[in-house]
């Protein structure tokens, strides 16, 4: 028992000098979720999301609606998603998105309010309409301007329908009389304006699942990464299996009092020692420096040994397959990308459909699984299944390997 | 014979560490000529400055009348260059290194094949030409390392330390190479850290400790040198009163020291060749039955003991 | 001349030498393209998948499901709560939407109502999905308060006799209401610049951009390989036995280049045929331009990996900074997050990488058919990444 242990512990002091393995086993799943937090906003003072959007007024209607439209445009509320210009020059706006430097531009006709809101004896017409020139390669954000204009639209269409379906009903009903409808329906239309609370039933309550107050997104990427090249060391492991096969100090030490299931079972224990090392510092640094909380410390704890398990039971089978350290190493990292892209370890998720099924093989969809509930306010019991599964994964795994090792004889390639 | 090398004062400074300090050296066209010096003592620095890998820090080769720290394009087109290491791409095979690096020189077309298929014959690997180099033995992989110097038909081929951790076999047929090569009038600069290898091979040895050479001459000039006197030793059978051949040997007037020891006598004398005859002719007449005679002629390890005070080998 | 195809051809053979470089070279780029374009954004216009929980069961309700059902962008599915949760939790739905039970009596009655929505944060689908969402409850809820506005008018007046007389006039306003938003002109129309390829769903969009990611990452990683490869010339010698042949420095780095660079360019035109014929990314348009493009690309990514191979001193540290940085900085470039979604801070400084570059450069030819002309400007930058990469390449370049 004894000798396993040390054997463990040789190798893991050996990987940890080993800055060419640091960089991959740490540095890379950490950058990458910085990352991802920076380019999704997690890290920075918007709290994730969109912000700042780029839009350009041009208002040619010199009446009400236009100055209102622009005004909703640049209120408070929507002061941080978007970042909006105001413009005279059409030409010169449209510009802007050809140039790639905007994500739309809101054109408000000249007459705009005039055919909304008809005069006396007209009715509304379609003759001025705004023109949304979208940027197609601002997708998402051009989306958004569209959906606050076409709101705007829909409260000012509603405030007008509003006004003459009241007046209509009144006269229709007899409560006020034809001459009075204008002054009436003035009255009413400034009424509704005012209130246009009133007019808004229907919301929406929205809200993100996570178990804080700010929904992280970097909770499910963090992971995501340190489960992505907890592969990558597990491989590195096993390979260290081969090389001592090829550089003859395995063969060295089948020469000391130390029996064959001690070189390997010792090797496992100190692929494990390395993987759990890594993914504790990885979470750790992630909670540290990022402020990522998971809840239940014993259930993570639990979720990193058990995933580690699996994982080592891969790295395992993959060194009794391979027959030299080169073959470990580049099966090894098509192994990674591959169990990270099925296992959903690049955004945090798992694929949807047979993928996914396949996902399901993987260390990386169970520790996933197993830390996305967490986040979205899971605890130990919600996690069970996922560590049988992971401790099952494990145990199939180093069984097998432990096979084939006997049946090749622990020094035949 | 000209000069083909001309070593003018060569300096070499890793910041405090000084590795060569002002060596100055030539070689004749034809010869064989070895550094020979412990490990340390800068013959590989010495022969990266010559082969055009590092800049001296001072000084000058002339190699073949172009300079190392002016013309090295030109150098390095007329000199062969056998490194320590085994300097090939493990993952392609004989033939495909050698057309490789042959390219590398300038060579191409059917003259690079020609020349492939003749230095592959050479060195003796015609044979598995096909197969990649880590598939090769030691000895096979430092044939090919010296293959690859000879592609160009150097005027110059520098050899440095080629044999070393190789088996005796490939040893031999390595150090029978050189002296094929010399024959056919290759010129060769040999490092080496074996006393014998630079007995065997050379006409000259330059001998360097510590970025120094110390001395540079013939065998026979370096052992002058220090003036060590030879030893003979005559085995006769066991059991055997050697006493009055010992007392009789004494009288002799060139004969510096006699003892006995194992069966053995053992002369002191100033030239072996001139008092063997005598010696065995008393030992004749006085009926004493000489079953072998080793003569140690004083070698280069002694000779860098004495200018050292160190031993070539540790 | 000869020396740099010979070197070109030297680096190719060893890197075919092992068995497992096809495995590298074409079949992980296929699977992560296809798989991640392909299932992901389902390699066209599909819909996002959302829940709808419908605990009312009204006309109004009802209504509000067939305008989400009509919708171009989403594919609600009707779950019921426990259910709905799970899916959400699976991740296999961007959002879900529950109508409370008594919704449409509670509106008639002129009382608010408020439905819950809950997304999920790690997909990015989730603001379109609000979008439409909010859309149709603006749709449904409009005439009934326009029918409660009016009967509201109608009380300040007169007050009604009973709940009945107010009920039909509440009816009759309602059905008013709906007539004229039915009715109502169409206010708004949406506009492209003229190049653009036909108006493309967001949906289309990001496949397209996941696409060209990935062609971006995986040939970036093996180039900035290139780093690796010198270390091993190291490592085995044969950079300084090249240095005592008549080679010259810059022969060497450009025989390097060249290989490395047709090594990445074959890899690039392989992707892009799979992408056109397989995936229908729109690249097709203007080959010459994506030749561009990719050529400037593939210069600049070699140019630093040689640069890169001039700071690391051994093979497995080359590797390790190759995946490293090619991963960092294909995700700082907008490869695997759209570029459009960074915050403006990161967005500008993420423009110091050439990674950036080309995916802006993919990006014109995706969605503006951009020409020749147009690539340029992007193509002339990578060619500044280039030279620049290449100048302190050489300049570092010692061969010890």
């Amino acid at each position: 028992m004894k000798k396993i242990l040390q054997i463990g512990w040789k190798d893991l002091r050996v990987i940890f000098r080993d800055r060419a393995a640091l960089i991959l086993m740490l540095l890379a799943p950490f950058a990458m979720t910085v990352g991802m937090g920076l380019v999704t906003g997690t890290l920075s003072s918007s709290g994730g999301g969109l912000s700042q959007v780029p839009v350009v007024v041009v208002n040619l209607d010199q009446s009400t609606l236009g100055v209102a439209l622009t005004e909703v445009l640049m209120s408070p509320e929507l002061s941080q998603l978007l970042a909006v210009e105001e413009n005279n020059d059409v030409a010169a706006a449209r510009a802007m998105v050809d140039a790639d430097k905007t994500a739309a531009v809101v054109i408000i006709p000249t007459g705009f309010t005039a055919s909304v809101i008809p005069q006396a004896g007209q009715s509304s017409s379609a003759d001025a309409q705004i023109e949304l020139y979208k940027n197609p390669s601002w997708p998402i954000s051009s989306d958004i301007v569209q959906s606050i204009v076409e709101s705007f639209l829909n409260e000012v269409e509603t405030g007008r329908i509003g006004g003459q379906v009241a007046v209509a009903q009144l006269i229709a009903s007899g409560l006020v009389s034809q001459q009075q409808a204008a002054e009436v329906g003035m009255q009413i239309g400034t009424r509704l304006a005012n209130e246009q609370s009133n007019m808004q039933t229907l919301t929406l309550n929205t809200r993100q699942t996570s178990v804080s107050e700010e929904p992280n997104f970097l909770m499910y990427i963090a992971p995501g990464f340190a489960l992505l090249f907890l592969m990558y060391t597990v491989s590195l492991g096993g390979k260290t299996l081969l090389t001592e096969r090829q550089e003859g100090t395995l063969t060295r030490l089948m020469t000391t009092p130390t029996g064959p299931s001690q070189v390997l079972v010792g090797k496992m224990a100190g692929t494990y020692m390395i993987g759990l090392a890594q993914m504790t510092i990885l979470i750790v640094a992630s909670a540290l420096l990022l402020g990522l909380r998971w809840g239940d410390p014993l259930a993570v704890a639990i979720l990193l040994l058990t995933t580690v398990a699996a994982a080592t039971g891969w790295g395992m089978l993959l060194a009794a397959l391979s027959r030299t350290p080169g073959q470990v190493s580049s099966i090894g990292m098509a192994m990674t990308l591959l169990f990270g892209l099925v296992g959903g370890s690049f955004f945090g998720g798992t694929l949807p459909g047979v993928v996914g099924y396949i996902g399901m093989l993987t260390p990386n969809y169970w520790g996933q699984t197993g830390f996305n509930t967490l986040a979205r306010g899971g605890d130990l019991q919600d996690l069970l299944p996922v560590y049988a599964v992971l401790l099952a994964m494990a145990a199939i795994l180093l069984v097998i390997s432990v096979f084939i090792f006997r049946r090749k004889g622990l020094l035949q390639r | 014979m000209s000069l083909i090398l001309e070593v003018q004062n060569l300096v070499k400074k890793f910041g405090d560490i000084t590795a060569v300090d002002g060596v100055s050296f030539n070689i004749q066209e034809g010869e064989v000529f070895s550094l020979l010096g412990p490990n340390g003592a800068g013959k590989t620095t010495t022969i990266s400055m010559l082969s055009c890998l590092l800049e001296p820090t001072s000084g000058d080769a002339i190699i073949d009348g172009h300079s190392v720290t002016r013309d090295a394009l030109q150098v390095k087109g007329v000199i062969g260059v056998v490194p320590q290491e085994i300097a090939l791409y493990e993952e392609l095979s004989a033939r495909e290194n050698l057309t490789f690096w042959g390219q590398m020189y300038g060579l191409g077309g059917s003259a690079l094949k020609t020349r492939v298929n003749e230095v592959l014959e050479q060195i003796g690997l015609a044979d598995r030409a096909k197969d990649k180099i880590k598939t090769y033995s030691g000895g096979m992989k430092r044939r090919v390392n010296i293959g690859v110097g000879l592609l160009h038909k150097p005027r110059l081929l520098f050899m440095d330390e080629p044999t070393v951790g190789i088996d005796p076999q490939s040893r031999r047929s390595i150090l029978d190479s050189v002296k094929d090569l010399n024959k056919a009038g290759m010129t060769v600069l040999y490092t080496t850290h074996y006393m014998e290898e630079a007995e065997e091979l050379s006409h000259r040895v330059g001998i360097v400790d510590q970025g120094k050479m110390i001395a540079i001459g013939t065998q026979k000039e370096l052992t002058q040198l220090v003036g060590e006197n030879e030893t003979l030793r005559l085995h006769i059978g066991e059991n055997v009163d050697v006493q009055p051949l010992m007392d009789a040997l004494k009288e002799l007037p060139y004969v510096i020291h006699v003892s006995a020891s194992d069966n053995m006598v053992v002369l002191i004398v100033p030239e072996a060749d001139d008092a063997l005859p005598p010696v065995l002719g008393m030992a004749d007449r006085l009926g004493y039955k000489i079953r072998s005679v080793d003569i140690q002629e004083p070698n280069l390890e002694a000779v860098f003991l004495k200018l050292t005070g160190k031993a070539l080998r540790d | 001349m000869s020396k740099i195809i010979a070197i070109a051809l030297k680096d190719m053979n060893i890197r075919f030498s092992g068995k497992t470089e096809l495995l590298f070279f074409l079949i992980l780029p296929l699977i992560f393209t296809l798989l991640l374009s392909g299932v992901l954004f389902g390699g066209g216009a599909s819909k996002i998948v959302m829940v709808v929980v419908d605990e009312d069961n009204s006309d109004l309700s009802q209504r509000l499901v067939s305008l989400l059902q009509s919708s171009e962008a989403v594919a609600p599915s009707i779950l019921a709560r426990e259910k709905a949760q799970e899916t959400l939790d699976n991740r296999d739905a961007a959002a879900i939407l529950i109508i409370p039970s008594g919704m449409e009596s509670n509106l008639k009655a002129g009382q608010a109502v408020s439905l819950d929505f809950t997304l999920d944060p790690s997909n990015n689908n989730g603001l379109a999905v609000q979008q439409e969402v909010q859309n149709a409850i603006s749709k449904i809820s409009r005439s009934l308060a326009v029918a409660s506005a009016s009967t509201r008018e109608a009380e300040n007046i007169q007050p009604f006799t009973d709940a009945t007389q107010r009920q039909a006039y509440y009816d009759q306003s309602l059905v008013a209401a709906r007539q004229m938003f039915d009715t109502a002109p169409i206010r708004i129309v949406i506009t492209q610049p003229k190049n653009t390829v036909e108006i493309q769903s967001q949906k289309e969009t990001q496949a397209a951009q996941a696409s060209a990611g990935q062609l971006i990452i995986w040939v970036f990683i093996p180039l900035l390989g290139t780093s690796e490869l010198m270390a091993y010339e190291r490592v085995w010698g044969t950079l300084r036995r090249l240095v005592t042949t008549p080679t010259r420095k810059p022969t060497f780095l450009l025989g390097t280049i060249t290989g490395q660079l047709s090594y990445g360019l074959i890899q690039m035109l392989m992707l892009v045929v799979i992408g056109v014929v397989l995936l229908k990314v729109p690249w097709g348009q203007n080959p010459l331009a994506l030749l561009l493009l990719l050529i400037s690309f593939g210069l600049a990514s070699v140019a630093m990996g040689t640069m890169l191979g001039t700071f690391t001193r051994t093979p497995s540290q080359a590797n390790g900074l190759s995946i490293s940085l090619g991963m960092v900085m294909g995700l700082l470039g907008g490869c695997m997050w759209p570029l459009e979604m960074f915050p403006p801070a990161v967005a500008n400084v993420a423009k110091i990488l050439p990674t950036t570059w080309a995916m802006m450069g993919m990006t014109q030819l995706t969605v503006y058919n951009a020409g020749l002309l147009q690539i340029l400007p992007y193509a002339a930058v990578l060619c500044g990444f280039a030279v620049v990469f290449f100048i302190v390449g050489i300049w570092r370049f010692r061969y010890e």
